[in-house]
């Protein structure tokens, strides 16, 4: 039992010991390539990299949770500002709004789907009639209960309009059609950066955020606590945002993440 | 085994009742036994489409509505046009305004 579990580690020390010796012996300049090469290479080099490679000024603008961020860096982050400056014309655009409505009465799925155009009502595979309206683009999910979901619109204003009409042609096949509660439960914003991005090296100094599976999917998800905001981000340097309930929040995250995100340039 | 009765609206389904009909008023053919091959028909022309042609043709249109309800597809296209790809080209491609398609599962059987 100890036997080979003993062997493993011993070779795992061997290899570490010689990547020590190897990166101690090259200068930085070569070890940097070599991960550059290898983009797997095993956490302790790839650690080093990150610390040795970047400029302290993307080091700094990396991390702007901690609490040791101030005096040091502001002084280092002066010649930044034409990088701030550069967040505020890039902006994450929105690309799909999720609300919910309640129309206030039980409604006739099927005559909805008799009656109405551009409905779908398969009760076996789902138990509600999906519609579709051109303008604006979207789609929406109609519950017996009289519970309505709109998606696809890519505004608020939009995704307003759109229950209305809705709201509207279930009124106008005969039911008693309200239009209480309407709320806005999710906005999803995308953006590209432009470069693309070290995910290995992100996770590693985020790990307290980030889950990064590239074999169950190639993007890094990045779980931002304040705003609450899910993030996926991809290599290609294409952010995505979602969970946001106001549109500030998937603005406030992406002016976060950016400054992160330029620290974890490839 | 029940059948689709939809093909009882193409030419060939009406033309045969038609003359079901006659032959009834004729009194050369019983009602029952007139229902028996108007099922025999429905039958035969699955079948046939199904597994005894293979013609294909193309059409494009413009989606204007559609409806999914009891397994059935409605489409409505605008700015239709068929083209037969064995036809020559000299003739032009069969155009109309607007047409509606029904559209059934093909592989189940209605019930």
């Amino acid at each position: 039992m100890s036997l080979p579990s003993a062997t493993p580690q011993s070779v795992r020390s061997v290899n570490s010991q010689q990547q020590d010796t190897q990166s101690s012996n090259q200068d930085i300049k070569q070890s940097a390539v070599a991960t550059v090469a290898s983009p797997f290479t095993p956490t302790t080099s790839s650690t080093t990299t990150t610390l040795m490679g970047p400029p302290s000024v993307a080091g700094s603008a990396r991390q702007p949770y901690t609490t040791y961020n101030p005096q040091t860096p502001y002084i280092a982050l002066t010649p930044v500002t034409p990088r701030t400056s550069e967040v505020s014309h890039l902006q994450p655009s929105l690309q799909n709004i999720v609300s919910t409505v309640n129309l206030g009465c039980k409604l006739d799925l099927k005559r909805i789907a008799l009656q109405a155009r551009n409905a779908e009502y398969n009760p076996k595979r789902f138990a509600a009639v999906i519609m579709r309206i051109r303008n604006p683009r979207t789609t929406a999910l109609i519950f017996g209960s009289g519970k309505m979901v709109c998606t696809g619109a890519k505004s608020e204003e939009d995704s307003l309009q759109a229950a209305r009409r809705y709201a509207r042609v279930i009124q106008k096949l005969g039911f008693p059609a309200k239009f209480r509660d309407f709320k806005i439960q999710n906005m999803v914003g995308s953006v590209d950066v432009k470069f693309p991005i070290r995910l290995e090296a992100l996770v590693l100094r985020h790990h307290q955020f980030c889950s990064y599976e590239p074999e169950l999917f190639p993007g890094l998800i990045y779980r931002m606590i304040q705003p609450k905001i899910v993030l996926l981000i991809f290599v290609s340097g294409k952010v995505v945002l979602t969970g946001a309930k106001v549109r500030r929040e998937i603005h406030d995250a992406f002016e976060r993440i950016y400054p992160i995100l330029k620290g974890f340039r490839k | 085994m029940s059948t689709y009765q939809i093909y009882r609206n193409t030419t060939l389904g009406v033309t045969l009742q038609d003359t079901l009909d006659e032959m009834i008023s004729q009194g050369s053919l019983t009602e029952q036994a007139a229902g028996k091959v108007l099922s025999e028909f429905d039958r035969a022309i699955n079948v046939a489409l199904e597994k005894r042609t293979n013609k294909k043709c193309n059409f494009q249109g413009k989606l204007s509505t559609y409806r999914f309800c009891d397994n059935v597809w409605t489409l409505v296209l605008k700015e239709f046009t068929v083209k037969d790809p064995s036809n020559s080209s000299n003739s032009p491609p069969l155009h109309v305004d607007k047409v509606k398609i029904v559209a059934c599962d093909g592989k189940a059987t209605p019930t």
